[in-house]
């Protein structure tokens, strides 16, 4: 339980730092250029396409072993 | 879990996540990239769908409550709590990608203007349906509690629909459900199509077995008060 609430955490932290973090280290300059801008939108995009994966995969695993815990029980 | 429940749960999860496969070969390889916001417009492809998805979902509990309440039949329940778990995560993904979209096509994060507001409004309220449930003592009542919930947060749905053409809104206005039809490029409008309905299909998948998740789970709390068996449990062991 608390393995998963750390890696939630992480998670969050990480979606919420990293475009920042690129930011700050000169990856995004205020005046952007072409390149600039795409490079932002790619990290931009994968890290919606992640969180997206990351939440149904989730839902899935979640189901699964509730599933697992009432079949469990129904066979004791 | 009934065979047919389980089965046809893992034949539309199987054909989502291939809809799903397709959808990333047409969002990475095959759509055009739109003119002015570049490739973070691709998140378009996930949020889009994720946000109908979601509709859809808190439409089947609001549907299944007020039935609910006139019936009082707990199948109707498990399917609305089923479907609201779905609609919660759907409508999380949805909350969590506009913002990233958002910082590059606005250059904020979030503005609290009606369609994001009302969207997080939603997302509170189903939190509400599930708070409810779990705050009484008597089962039943917590169900009833809880379909009144989803009946009125699902009021909030056509809202955020409209929200962005009856008030000044950031969020782009409707570019598919509008009178004079849709105004995206055909390649554009393919993948949106591939998405909403693989998404559909995937929710439906995950819908099926959650809602028999449920209904053991009824079933289980049936058989320690009564030490009886429950219909729609047979072969949960099998």
């Amino acid at each position: 339980m608390r393995t998963r609430t750390l890696t939630v955490l992480v998670l969050v932290a990480l979606v919420l730092l990293l475009p920042g973090a690129l930011g700050a280290q000169g990856g995004m300059p205020a005046t952007q250029g072409l390149a600039g801008q795409s490079l932002r939108g790619y990290t931009h995009m994968f890290i919606a396409y992640f969180i997206a994966w990351a939440l149904v995969l989730g839902w899935v695993v979640s189901i699964a072993r509730r599933l697992g815990r009432v079949e469990k029980a129904l066979k004791e | 879990m009934s065979r047919k429940i389980r089965w046809t749960g893992a034949a539309l999860g199987f054909l989502g996540i291939t809809g799903t496969l397709v959808l990333h070969w047409m969002v990475f390889f095959w759509v055009p990239t739109e003119r002015t916001m570049g490739v973070v417009q691709r998140i378009f492809y996930i949020h889009v769908p994720s946000a109908w998805v979601a509709f859809m979902a808190f439409g089947v509990v609001a549907v299944c409550g007020a039935v609910y309440l006139w019936l009082k039949d707990d199948r109707l329940d498990a399917a609305g709590v089923a479907a609201a778990e779905g609609g919660m995560i759907f409508t999380t993904i949805v909350l969590l990608t506009g913002p990233l979209w958002g910082r590059v096509a606005w250059g904020t994060w979030w503005t609290w203007e009606p369609r994001l507001t009302l969207t997080l409004l939603l997302w509170f309220i189903y939190l509400g349906y599930f708070l409810v449930r779990a705050s009484t003592d008597n089962p039943q009542r917590g169900k009833r509690f809880a379909a009144v919930v989803g009946i009125v947060g699902a009021l909030d749905i056509p809202l955020i629909h409209v929200s962005v053409q009856f008030f000044r809104s950031l969020h782009p206005a409707p570019v598919v459900l509008k009178p004079e039809g849709p105004s995206l490029d055909p390649g554009m409008l393919a993948t949106l199509f591939v998405g909403l309905g693989s998404f559909t299909l995937l929710f439906f998948g995950f819908f099926l077995f959650r809602y028999g998740v449920e209904r053991m789970k009824e079933g289980l709390i049936h058989r320690e008060l009564t030490g009886g068996s429950f219909p729609g449990t047979e072969g949960a062991a099998s």
